[in-house]
């Protein structure tokens, strides 16, 4: 490991991935540094959710690697599961459950104690702004509050990596703003080093300190946002986007 | 880790049992439908009962003679109630009989006695009306020949005090004793008494033991797929809990809330068994643990490790195989055609002695492992003890396989990536 290395919560290397005859990762290379909140970004079928699935354990890579805090996610896949929070772009909440009973079952995963527990679910009822509707069963919540249930539910446990894909996934305006400001404000307070992917330019702009575009599995330019748009004269991301991989 | 695998089997069972699609089939309605069927049955029988004890019949006596009187003073006598139609109008008296509700017309024709007392064949008719059917009005219009009947035996007797002292000993010259051997020992119990009672055995057991294996193995697939439906299995996969603990959780989710639907089953279904009871001649008097029939503690550990089993590796196949569907419906597609390997089983030993039958087909049942906790069932009445512990150790063999097989699903990728599309008849991988 290098010196940068030593200071990185995330490390892909010559990332492969291949499905049967599709290449969805193709020689992948990022480092994400401690505290850092890093975007993937890039077109459907980019590889960006494959990337953050490699990344949680989910699936293998075909060949190269990926560390989390120096371990291989690989090798040491239940330590790595120690250190995340996975919040998966369709992820769903057991609907026969309520929304308390949901939080509780996934905070006694992460803590021994009845009040550890109680402490997390107090923060994840404050981070998703519910309050009183989590005693309802998650099947009669609208699309918004599910997923303020679930982003609150992976930040509850302040992980030292919280890999969230599409974060804001089908959500409104309303719900998409209390999102954003939640992931950043948590993040920056609690030192929880933050992995997402988006294809939302502006919503990227805003919560990332760092971000790479990603395009056919590889990585195609990567720097912050700021840097991105002056190296490319452009007055957004979208523009960055667009001249690098182009809008066909 | 163990707390780990509570929270798990606490989920399982508090999901399963909020589900509707679960708790309506398997829990309520067992326990509403089965009474109400057994009401059905007990009040329909209780009517038929009433009706027997109350019959009321019209009879038009065209024959006057002493033994036409005789067969009127016997019916009254057993409390039948007489409608006495004199006139031989036919038309007239069938259709007083259809409206007032009589349990039929007898019709003595004329000679009747004389023919009698000559020791011809004399004729009698009688008229049931027909109201619909059911079994209130076959049971009445049987009460009535069976009246007819017992007069009939009563002439018979008559004629045989004529030439013989005693007309039982003439009637029945031998005087039949059937007895069984059980385990190289006689037994005074008719032997019939008992193939009833094995066979109530084994119709109910197998019933039994193959609903709740059906029950729990939909469920445990209902397990792994709603997990894949509602989008909630990656997320469970990232937590920092063993694999292996995850299955286990499901499956013991899954045993438990099949056990308490087999049990409301049972409850619902032995109620409704109770209201035949008072139709059946009971088979009281046979002490089974007298004559060495009833079940040993041994038998029942051994029926009871069996069935457990039974279960386990039932539900090993279900959650192996579920894992192949994108969702429950696929799910219980795929689970669905398995029940074969408990109907097959269930109907050979309901009617046969399965190392009875040709060795191919007897191999093939054996090598089934549901077919096992069948064959433990019977051990209390063949005391065949090594059949229930051969078919466990094989049941084990098999549940380790399955689980081996189940365990490698959930602790690699594939139980994310691996897809059965039933649309283009090809196993898939990735997307």
């Amino acid at each position: 490991m290098g010196d940068i290395s030593v200071n990185a919560a995330v490390e892909a290397k010559d990332l492969t991935k291949i499905f049967g005859s599709v290449r969805a990762l193709d020689g992948l290379n990022f480092s994400i540094k401690k505290g850092e909140i890093f975007g993937l970004i890039g077109l459907n079928g980019a590889g960006k959710t494959t990337a953050l699935r490699i990344t949680s354990t989910l699936l293998l890579p075909t060949s190269g690697t990926v560390t989390v805090f120096g371990h291989d996610v690989v090798d040491e896949a239940s330590e790595v599961r120690n250190l995340i929070s996975y919040l998966p772009e369709e992820a769903g909440a057991y609907k026969n459950l309520s929304g308390i009973e949901y939080l509780r079952f996934m905070a006694s995963f992460m803590v021994n104690d009845k009040s550890a527990v109680k402490g997390l679910v107090d923060a994840a009822s404050e981070i998703s702004g519910l309050e009183e509707r989590l005693k309802d069963k998650v099947k009669g919540y609208s699309k918004g509050m599910k997923r303020r249930l679930l982003v609150a539910r992976a930040l509850m446990t302040k992980p030292k990596l919280a890999i969230l894909d599409e974060p804001n996934s089908g959500l409104d305006v309303l719900h998409s703003v209390h999102v954003r400001t939640i992931i950043k404000r948590y993040a920056k307070e609690h030192d929880v080093t933050v992995l997402l992917s988006s294809h939302n330019m502006l919503e990227v702009e805003y919560l990332c300190d760092r971000v790479a575009i990603i395009n056919k599995g590889k990585v195609v330019v990567e720097g912050a946002p700021a840097e991105l748009k002056t190296r490319y004269k452009a007055v957004n991301l979208e523009e960055v986007f667009g001249e690098v991989v182009g809008f066909a | 880790m163990l707390k780990g695998l509570f929270n798990i089997i606490v989920k399982e069972v508090k999901e399963l049992v909020r589900d509707p699609k679960i708790l309506l089939p398997m829990i309520i309605i067992p326990l509403i439908m089965f009474p109400i069927m057994g009401f059905a049955v007990q009040t329909s029988m209780e009517a038929a009962q009433g009706s027997m004890e109350e019959i009321s019949v019209a009879v038009m006596n065209l024959d006057g003679g002493p033994i036409a009187e005789s067969l009127m003073a016997n019916l009254t006598n057993w409390n039948a109630k007489i409608v006495q139609i004199d006139d031989a109008d036919f038309t007239e008296a069938f259709n007083y009989v259809q409206e007032s509700n009589l349990t039929g017309l007898i019709v003595i024709p004329s000679g009747f006695s004389q023919n009698i007392t000559e020791g011809k064949t004399a004729e009698l008719e009688v008229y049931t009306p027909f109201r619909g059917g059911g079994i209130t009005e076959s049971a009445s219009s049987s009460a009535v020949s069976s009246l007819l009947s017992f007069f009939e035996n009563n002439l018979v007797n008559q004629r045989i005090a004529e030439v013989s002292k005693d007309p039982e000993t003439f009637l029945n010259p031998i005087a039949l004793s059937e007895k069984s051997i059980i385990k190289g020992k006689g037994v005074d119990i008719n032997p019939s008494v008992l193939f009833g009672l094995v066979l109530s055995q084994s119709i109910m057991m197998p019933v039994g033991i193959m609903m709740l294996l059906i029950f729990a193995m939909q469920l445990a697939a209902t397990a792994v797929a709603s997990e894949k439906e509602e989008k909630t299995l990656e997320t469970l996969l990232t937590l920092p809990i063993n694999r292996f603990m995850i299955l286990a959780g499901k499956l013991t989710g899954s045993i438990i809330v099949a056990v308490v639907g087999a049990i409301a089953y049972l409850i619902g279904f032995s109620y409704y068994m109770s209201s035949f009871t008072g139709m059946i001649p009971s088979e009281a008097g046979v002490d089974l643990a007298s004559i060495g029939l009833a079940p040993t503690l041994l038998s029942y550990t051994l029926l009871g490790l069996s069935l457990f089993m039974a279960l386990l590796s039932a539900l090993a196949l279900a959650i192996s195989i579920s894992v192949f569907a994108e969702d429950v419906r696929g799910a219980q597609a795929l689970v669905g055609p398995l029940s074969i390997l408990f109907v097959f089983p269930m109907i050979f030993t309901m009617f046969t002695d399965i190392t009875a039958l040709p060795f191919p087909l007897s191999t093939i049942l054996l090598a089934i492992p549901f077919t096992h906790p069948l064959l433990a069932a019977n051990v209390a009445f063949t005391g065949n003890y090594l059949v229930a512990v051969g078919g466990i150790v094989y049941m084990i063999i098999f549940t380790v396989l399955v689980l081996y097989v189940a365990a490698r699903l959930f602790g690699t990728e594939k139980i994310l990536t691996a897809k059965l599309k039933f649309r283009r008849f090809s196993l898939r991988k990735g997307k």
